[in-house]
């Protein structure tokens, strides 16, 4: 019985192997092992883990990509596999910084570690790359501007509030509209009316990531308030099922949409006139830019990387006018393939750097 | 000996899969040594006491002839619940510990009392069950994550603390509460008149309570245990992680449970189990789990399935070896 056992793990184990033998490298001058961890399962982090793989393709270490699907306790046990297998750094998107301190710090005792998209300031993290996420949500108050010039009711539509930088995008958002001065600390409950000069936002709906209850929000608010002018999704896959709703509601164009991230249903909306604008953050660079300063650090090149530790990659303002352009891009980054270890290096682009 | 069998085979697998991790993240590559540090070991460790205490609970309800779907959202429940008290309502620690785990209890008494009294499946009761404390969870917090921040580090030693055995290695403070709980268990189970009771229930309700067993109490104890422990996993769990979010807080939790106990030799039929088996169940998913992490090869998101292929070819081999046995044994018993 011992045997069948045996041989039947033996079996899985191969299967699971699946013809990707290729195992670690020839055991020459060992190669800088970098992971990239993010904070959930989405096609952002696609995008991320394409801009991580890149990298460590042109400067010749190993990245790994991890995306937890089991929120924070299984990004614990991710940190803490990490450790184990002693990967030289780190760079992570904490889901719930102020709780996450002992393992960062645990973290950043044994590699270097840096975070990316969501910061953790009482960390012993080194550097922060990420999007200023008040100002990106200002930004987004903008494009409701343009596309509402004389002003109305609108619905903000997110995945959820907990984090910091959805907090503070929707902050942003809320004081361009109500022509506030700068202050990403400032706070409006979401379940409130928040009336302005010109603009109504008439509340908040999150979803907690659950696609169904986003739709299902969409919809809801359009049944509920028939002089709604805008609905602003400010998660990544916010704006496709706005669209779905507006679509089957019949209401294509009628209610004005403002999108955040770049999904190709958002993209193609732009293109249709269907959706107004969107405002992008840059996964691809979160994650090259991750790995080139954990390389850096690790090299001991700090030159040219900041005294205060936030690497500010901007967000940007994608309209009907540049979106054919940002769309051909984003394609072909998201065409670089795979680890580093089981890619032949890279032709052309750049020179290879391979210091392993 | 059925059970011995049961354990033997069981015991192989853990052994094997733990031998594969090893030869794969260790042996086989030109880094450091990672899977047998002691660093790796003391995780696993305190993961196998965490999933496993949840895992003998259910066990005890499964023996049965029961299920409880509900343990993550009780999880949940108590995860956010313990620092929501003792952070946002200022609760004093000696009424809000009390207080999370006699709700974990008591959930476990309604459950109890629903399926013996009002003749509930178990299935539809703790379906209900999983779906209202998720939602309640998340209503009485409105989703925001709770946590402890730097607050309570005496506390959390329950969950993070280590005994030193030798100058790099530790027992990880959660492994005491899965001794305690797992001998108990096991007295309870083997050494008194309860807990052969129990499995006379499992094995034929009906002629067991015809035999004078109070099959009501029975049952309903079986849930309140089962409650009660994954009230206090749940409250290891926070305190590990040092923070719950209500939307995922113990997700799935119920159904690597659930897999654990059966890998263990659990029969989802009833009357039968072994809490040794459902450890090693459970140090099986988590080793499997830890493998995916630290080998390379092995893709993260193919997890599950690597986990649900293990479980279910484990389960295929152990059917296929009691078929053997029982025709060697009718063959032996013709000549």
């Amino acid at each position: 019985m011992k045997n069948g056992l045996l041989v039947a793990g033996c079996m899985l184990l191969l299967s699971a192997c699946g013809g990707d033998g290729s195992g670690s490298g020839d055991g020459k001058k060992p190669v800088s092992r970098l992971a990239f961890v993010t904070n959930g399962v989405a096609d952002f982090w696609t995008i991320g883990q394409a801009g991580a793989l890149k990298a460590g393709q042109e400067l010749g270490v190993d990245v790994q990509v991890l995306m937890p699907a089991g929120g924070i306790s299984e990004q614990k046990d991710i940190l803490e596999d990490l450790i184990t297998k002693g990967v030289d750094g780190v760079a992570v998107s904490p889901i719930d910084p102020v709780n996450q301190t002992a393992i960062l710090n645990e973290v950043a005792g044994r590699a270097k570690l840096i975070t990316h998209d969501s910061d953790a300031p009482d960390s012993k993290r080194l550097y922060y790359i990420g999007t200023d996420n008040y100002k990106a949500g200002r930004m987004c108050g903008q494009l409701v501007k343009e596309v509402l010039p004389e002003g109305g009711a609108l619905m903000i539509f997110i995945g959820r509030m907990e984090q910091e930088n959805s907090k503070r995008r929707r902050q942003g958002l809320i004081d361009e509209l109500l022509d506030r001065s700068d202050d990403p600390t400032r706070y409006d409950a979401p379940g409130k009316v928040i009336k302005g000069s010109k603009y109504t936002v008439l509340g908040t709906l999150t979803d907690q990531f659950d696609r169904a209850k986003a739709k299902a929000n969409a919809e809801d608010a359009l049944s509920r308030y028939p002089d709604l002018k805008c609905m602003v999704g400010l998660f990544a896959y916010n704006p496709p099922l706005i669209l779905q709703a507006l679509a089957q509601g019949g209401k294509l164009g009628q209610v004005k949409v403002v999108a955040f991230d770049e999904d190709d249903e958002t993209l193609q909306g732009i293109i249709d006139g269907n959706v107004y604008g969107t405002v992008v953050q840059n996964p691809y660079q979160y994650g090259y830019k991750s790995i080139e300063v954990l390389n850096q650090v690790l090299e001991g090149d700090l030159s040219d990387l900041p005294e205060s530790g936030f690497i500010d990659i901007p967000a940007r303002l994608i309209r009907k006018d540049n979106v054919e352009v940002f769309w051909e891009d984003l394609k072909k980054k998201l065409a670089t393939p795979k680890r580093q270890e089981e890619v032949k290096p890279t032709e052309g682009a750049g020179e290879p750097i391979g210091k392993g | 000996m059925k059970g011995i069998n049961k354990i033997l085979g069981i015991g192989g697998l853990l052994l094997f899969v733990w031998l594969a991790t090893w030869v794969f993240s260790d042996l086989l590559t030109e880094h450091q040594w990672s899977f047998l540090t002691a660093y790796n070991q003391e995780n696993l460790l305190k993961r196998i006491a965490l999933f496993g205490i949840i895992g003998i609970g259910v066990a005890f309800v499964i023996i049965t002839g029961g299920i409880d779907l509900s343990i993550g959202s009780v999880i949940c429940l108590v995860g956010v619940g313990f620092p929501w008290l003792l952070m946002e309502k200022d609760w004093p620690l000696a009424l809000a510990l009390p207080t999370v785990l006699l709700v974990a209890a008591g959930i476990g008494l309604i459950h109890g009392l629903l399926i013996t009294k009002l003749k509930l499946q178990p299935f539809v009761v703790t379906l209900c069950g999983l779906l209202i404390y998720r939602g309640v969870s998340r209503g009485f917090t409105g989703d925001q994550t709770q946590g402890f921040q730097n607050s309570f580090q005496g506390l959390k030693v329950l969950a993070t603390g280590k005994i030193p055995l030798t100058a790099s290695f530790g027992l990880p403070m959660p492994v005491v509460f899965l001794l305690v709980v797992a001998l108990a268990s096991a007295f309870f189970l083997n050494q008194t008149v309860y807990g052969r009771h129990l499995k006379a229930l499992g094995n034929n309700e009906e002629a067991a309570r015809f035999s004078g067993i109070h099959t009501d109490r029975m049952i309903i104890s079986a849930y309140v245990i089962c409650s009660s422990l994954a009230g206090l996993g749940g409250l290891l769990f926070v305190l590990d992680v040092n923070s719950a979010q209500p939307v995922d807080f113990g997700n799935f939790y119920e159904l690597y449970a659930i897999a654990a106990a059966v890998l263990g030799g659990c029969s989802l039929r009833g009357g039968e189990g072994t809490i040794l088996g459902v450890i090693i169940g459970t140090a099986v998913m988590r080793v499997l789990n830890n493998s995916i992490n630290l080998i390379d090869w092995i893709s993260k998101n193919i997890e599950l399935a690597v986990i649900g292929s293990v479980i279910l070819a484990g389960v295929i081999v152990d059917e296929l070896a009691k078929r053997m046995i029982a025709k060697r044994r009718s063959k032996m018993d013709k000549e």
